[in-house]
């Protein structure tokens, strides 16, 4: 199937950005700009999540609903985990 | 009773003692609730009436010292809130749901029955608990760092915690089952804004519980890794916040968990007995929405004296009194259906009023708890106890008056009135005498036997009411037993104004609930015979996502099962398949027992009761090994057995339209495990703010805690990712060897992270530095316990797919999962990238920042 | 209750007192905030109910009387209408929605009074309170003063801003004097401020609010309200010696105000 060039393509980048979070340890963005290192990596997750999530867990071709049921969770989890950190700063 | 669509299949009559233990008809199950929960209120009313005898004088102290009394008052809460009150709802939802929209059982029927065995065996786990040195005994919310062994070294607490774990698990199952359900199996016609209102509050409570239990199962996991592998969470700078954060978040979806299925029992009752339309049913039920979804965001509420800024007091004070404002809207419609009504003062109705009534009560009481100045003082008295019994027990009130509504249905025979209306005249003054006092006493400190004996008069009276409240139930008993017996018998309907479609069958129903297919494409409820059915459906296109017609090949369309993991199913349904195509012309039929839910449960159950007690070995290794054992013999069997449990081909499924019940119920579960991680991820991000962001890195992990590791592990979980996905393009190509071929790669690239990250674990245990003279392992800080506990999660999940590939690897072998049999390979790489989706955030955080 | 003059700027015997720097005492506000919330509850409560049972009452079945035609009651199969008639809901809901809203707002400002500390409302520069560090353990509280004093026994003068730092040596415990209305959590590993003012003398009771254990209902001690000047007399006393404690340890991390014991004030 056409797909298949586009699985390994996926896989590829997701390869590559995971060097690249690896990578970014070794750089002095770490060092001197830690948040925005944190930012550019978990952004580099997200984005590799989401690649996964859409591609490969075939959620570009399923109803939108299923997503909403995936980001339900994932706000549930979010909303915890900020406001819990917030309340103690 | 009706046994006439009983085709055989080995199915027990009702008489015999067989039936019950292989049920999985969803009206058996609910009787099977019904009935189990009921215990478990008489156990945890006892120790209320234990309780409330000692608190007859302040100072009295009988209950064997302090222990006696603390285990009580914290085996009652966990005993109502988590075993008794919801189970008992769940009976209702159980029996009445399938009938309210027209559906002939759950998606699930199997996993329902595990649902309830794993319920049943996790109250035998907690009733061992107070044999092992004691039960828990520090309160149903269970508080930080009094819940660790450090103070609560008896086994008994281990257990109880075990057994919640085993009970969340049972809720899960149960949610996954009625969300497929009510989106995937509504009669044609049935939109989902025309559920009746019963049916429609279980379906937004089990959205609750689907999200909020998966917050309660990390907090439990996690204290359970502190009691049995001692990992420190709950013990650090942070911990006890950490607890009631993640026990909260929980907690107050709970209640509504708790109240909602009440709230539909009220709703159902006020309209049937008032003979009118429930007034603005619209408002009602955006309302109820509403509160669902708010319930997430008003938890601080209950930790209000715990020290958090000033800011996010604030703005759950505002969120707060914002989730009370649907609920007046709900009390003013329900009052407001009465005016222009005929309101026959049947026992039903009298609960639900009473009902009414109390959790106005309640709630006016919950109004002064959200203004923060007076919870400031209300905190840990007996204000916060008189509220929630008010709002709690009115719930149950309501679920009451649904016991005597569907009684006629559930039996055939019809209560006797005089006796209810007696029940329902005891029960109210005890109550009010039990509880209103309490406002009075309200200073009265919780979960104390030593007052102030100012307060002792008022004490004296709730007393004396609860144990009127106590008495008035074996009203009721003697009232059903009779009336089971030797009741007036009633048709389909002994209730007028009753509009749902359970009231349009026999009582009790026959097995598969209906005589002809429930369709409200008319307007209204009428029975079609399956031609008819399929006649309308292929003759109508209607936008609201009615499955196909003959679209889709019978042998896809029909199988489904219902077992407890997605391979077992999925395994089912491919070998039910095979076995279908070679057979085409033979009829569907539905199976309706299985004495796997039962094995796995009981296996279940002795693993739990082994762990509980590990650190003491003897025995308890016993058990677990035993445990162990049994259930893989358990799940295998399971995934082995034919169970055929059609979907209907024609249904209401928007949105869900064309995903098939099994990848729908798959997606459900992932959601919930999204919320399960995320708790334990949030734990990692709470106490690494709580203990100094940059401190953590530096001070608490050790040099040798390098990236490489994770870097490896990243690139084998991804490719073991692709892999999976080309085993599907080779389905897709007919090509069994394609699909062993890349499944085996997956699960040798899956093999391959377990044992790096052994190596990596390995390393890490023998490190030999200044920091770290005893190496750095489970239990050496708070940075190694969250690596360790969280990783080992996220392992436990790949170790969880590897056997579950072991399975299916050899069946592949032979054939399977070709052509159009994919879907539980599919169903498999659900799973699989989840997991390697969730690795993709445990890798930065834990390695890299 | 007499009040006395505020000395403006004295530096000795600068004190708050109730009342007099405008500063209301935590528990005259809770009485306040309580009093006007109970009347209101019952009030609406009262009324609700009472339309309830009128309702239930007046619209009881009757076999010659029908209220509505039959044409608008439930019919078995039916499936629900949008479900009309929201305006009267509306209204009541608003309604009930104004009062609740109203209710919670007109609290909020006495939130950020007490939570900020009479420090704020009062608006002087300078203020002279009691701080106590307060330590719960199973099952007790300790009492530790600026000079290091240990004691089981709070002690405090009466009209004078009492700062309790609350924390635990061991488990969740909570901190409460009810007639003081003075509560907070006393969590192990971390610190809750909160204050109160005793207006009048007495012997008062502190109790623990959270289950900590087997003695959670015996954890109570007392608290004792005394005159400026009797307290004084007791606290140069002290001399940062431990006195009449129950517990096994001693107090960490207190900086005792070294010297001058006679100076009856602590910042």
């Amino acid at each position: 199937m056409a797909r298949t060039k586009l699985y390994t393509a996926i896989f590829v980048v997701l390869m590559v950005f995971s060097t690249t979070q690896a990578f970014i340890e070794q750089t002095d963005l770490i060092e001197n700009a830690y948040w925005t290192a944190f930012g550019v990596i978990i952004g580099l997750s997200t984005i590799k999540a989401v690649l996964v999530a859409g591609y490969f867990q075939h959620l570009r071709w399923e109803p939108r609903a299923v997503t909403y049921i995936v980001l339900g969770g994932l706000f549930a989890a979010l909303a915890l985990t900020t406001a819990a950190a917030y309340s103690i700063l | 009773m009706s046994h006439g669509q009983d085709h055989g299949h080995d199915f027990p009559p009702m008489s015999s003692v067989k039936r019950w233990f292989v049920t999985t008809n969803h009206k058996d199950i609910g009787i099977l609730y019904l009935i189990t929960s009921i215990f478990v209120m008489l156990l945890a009313g006892a120790l209320a009436l234990v309780m409330r005898a000692e608190l007859f004088s302040p100072g009295l102290d009988f209950l064997s010292s302090a222990s006696g009394y603390n285990q009580a008052v914290s085996a009652h809460g966990l005993l109502m809130v988590f075993w008794f009150i919801s189970p008992f709802a769940f009976g209702f939802a159980n029996y009445i749901v399938p009938l309210q929209i027209g559906a002939k059982d759950l998606a699930f029927p199997r996993l329902n029955a595990m649902s309830y065995w794993a319920y049943l065996f996790s109250i035998l786990l907690f009733v061992i608990s107070f044999f092992q040195g004691g039960t828990f005994a520090g309160g149903w919310t269970m508080y930080a760092p009094l819940n660790i062994p450090t103070y609560m070294p008896n086994v008994g607490g281990t257990s109880v915690v075990l057994a919640l774990i085993m009970f969340v698990a049972a809720v899960t199952m149960g949610s996954v089952n009625f969300l497929t359900t009510i989106y995937r199996m509504r009669a044609p016609g049935l939109r989902m804004r025309d559920l009746p209102m019963f049916s429609m509050s279980i379906f937004l409570t089990v959205w609750m519980m689907l999200f909020a239990f998966a917050a309660l199962l990390a907090a439990l996991m996690i204290l359970g890794a502190q009691h049995l592998v001692g990992v420190n969470y709950f013990n650090v700078d942070g911990g006890s916040l950490l607890w009631t954060h993640l026990f909260w978040f929980f907690g107050h979806p709970e209640v509504y968990i708790v109240f909602f299925p009440a709230l539909g029992v009220m709703a159902e009752t006020f309209q049937t007995f008032t003979g009118r339309r429930i007034v603005g049913r619209k408002w009602f039920v955006l309302a109820m929405v509403l509160v669902a979804l708010q319930s997430f965001i008003v938890w601080m509420h209950h930790m209000f004296l715990t020290g958090i800024n000033l800011q996010i007091k604030t703005l759950f004070m505002v969120t707060t009194i914002g989730i009370s404002l649907p609920f007046d809207l709900m009390v003013f419609s329900l009052i407001y259906t009465m005016i222009k009504g005929r309101i026959r003062y049947t026992t039903p109705f009298l609960f639900s009023l009473g009902a009414l009534i109390l959790f106005i009560l309640g709630g006016i009481t919950g109004v002064f708890l959200g203004a923060v100045v007076l919870d400031y003082e209300f905190r840990g008295t007996y204000w916060v106890v008189a509220h929630f019994h008010y709002v709690m027990f009115a719930g149950g009130t309501a679920l009451v008056g649904g016991l005597y509504y569907w009684f006629p249905k559930m039996t055939g025979r019809m209560y006797n009135e005089f006796l209810g209306k007696l029940h329902f005249a005891v029960y109210f003054v005890g109550f009010n005498l039990l509880y209103f006092p309490m406002f009075s006493a309200w200073e009265t400190p919780r979960r104390v036997f030593v007052f102030d004996t100012s307060m002792a008069f008022w004490h004296k009276i709730a007393t004396v009411g609860a144990f009127m409240l106590g008495f008035s139930f074996f009203i009721m008993f003697y009232n059903l037993f009779k009336s089971m017996a030797s009741g007036e018998e009633v048709g389909e309907n002994p209730w007028e104004y009753a509009t749902t479609a359970e009231w349009a069958t026999e009582s009790p129903p026959p097995l598969e609930n209906f005589t002809g297919i429930a369709d409200y494409r008319g307007g209204k409820l009428s029975f079609l015979s399956e031609s008819e059915a399929n006649a309308a459906a292929s003759g109508t296109a209607t936008d609201g996502g009615t499955a196909t017609d003959g679209g889709t090949p019978p042998a896809e369309a029909s199988t489904a099962t219902g077992s407890g993991t997605a391979t077992g199913g999925a395994l089912a349904t491919a070998e039910q398949a095979l076995a279908t195509r070679t057979v085409e012309s033979e009829p569907e039929h539905a199976d309706h027992a299985s004495y796997w839910p039962l094995v796995v449960c009981f296996a279940g159950f002795l693993a739990f009761l082994g762990l509980s007690g590990i650190q003491q070995g003897g025995i308890y290794y016993g058990f677990a090994g035993a445990g162990g054992l049994l259930s893989a013999i358990g799940f295998v069997g399971m995934a082995q057995e034919s169970f055929h449990a059609p979907e209907p081909t024609i249904a209401e499924q928007w949105p869900f339209a064309n995903v098939p019940n099994m990848k729908l119920g798959m997606w459900f579960f992932l959601s919930s495990d999204v919320v399960l991680f995320g708790g334990f991820i949030g734990s990692y991000l709470f106490l690494r703010v709580a203990n100094g962001w940059m401190f953590w890195e530096h001070e608490l992990i050790p040099e040798a805690h390098v990236t490489f590791p994770g870097l490896v592990n990243t690139y084998l979980l991804l490719a073991s990712s692709f892999a999976v996905v080309l085993a599907l393009v080779a389905a897709h190509k007919n090509s069994s060897r394609g699909i062993v071929a890349s499944l085996s790669a997956t699960w040798l690239l899956g093999v391959g992270f377990l044992i790096n990250k052994g190596i990596e674990w390995q390393h890490l245990f023998h490190i030999h530095t200044d920091a770290f003279p005893n190496g750095w392992n489970l239990a050496t800080n708070v940075a190694s316990s969250t690596f360790y506990l969280t990783t080992g999660l996220h392992a436990a999940h790949v170790i969880v797919g590897l056997i579950m590939l072991l399975y299916m690897i050899p069946r592949a072998m032979r054939g399977a999962y070709t052509g159009e049999d994919e879907a539980s390979l599919e169903y498999f790489g659900l799973y699989w990238h989840f997991v390697d989706i969730v690795w993709l955030f445990l890798f930065p955080l834990f390695y890299i920042l | 209750m007499p009040v006395m003059a505020v000395p403006a700027g004295g530096v000795v015997a600068d004190v708050v007192l109730a009342g007099a720097g405008g500063i209301r005492a935590p528990a005259e506000v809770f009485q306040r905030i309580f009093l006007v919330f109970l009347a209101l509850g019952t009030l609406v409560g009262t009324v609700v109910i009472t339309y309830t049972l009128y309702n239930a009452y007046k619209y009881r079945y009757r076999e010659d009387v029908d209220p509505a035609p039959d044409a608008e009651r439930p019919q078995m199969g039916e499936l629900p209408e949008g479900g009309g008639k929201g305006k009267k809901l509306f209204l009541s809901f608003g309604l009930s929605a104004v009062i609740v809203l109203s209710l919670v707002a007109w609290t909020y400002g006495a939130l950020v009074m007490v939570e900020e500390g009479p420090s704020q409302s009062a608006g002087q520069e300078e203020l002279e309170s009691l701080n106590v560090q307060v330590e719960g353990y199973q099952f007790g509280w300790d009492y530790i003063y600026p000079n290091g004093h240990k004691t089981s026994t709070l002690r405090v003068p009466v009209d004078r801003v009492v700062n309790v730092s609350v924390t635990s040596r061991d488990v969740f415990h909570n901190f409460g004097i009810p007639e003081l209305r003075v509560k907070t959590d006393a969590i192990p590993g971390q610190t809750n401020d909160a204050w109160f003012i005793a207006e009048e003398t007495g012997t008062y009771q502190a109790n623990c609010y959270e289950l900590c254990g087997q003695g959670h209902s015996y954890m109570q001690t007392d608290v004792v309200v005394m005159s400026q000047s009797e307290f004084d007399e007791w606290y140069s006393n002290t001399n940062g010696t431990e006195s009449g404690t129950n517990s096994t340890q001693s107090p960490t991390g207190t900086e005792s105000e070294s010297g001058d014991h006679s100076e009856a004030i602590a910042r």
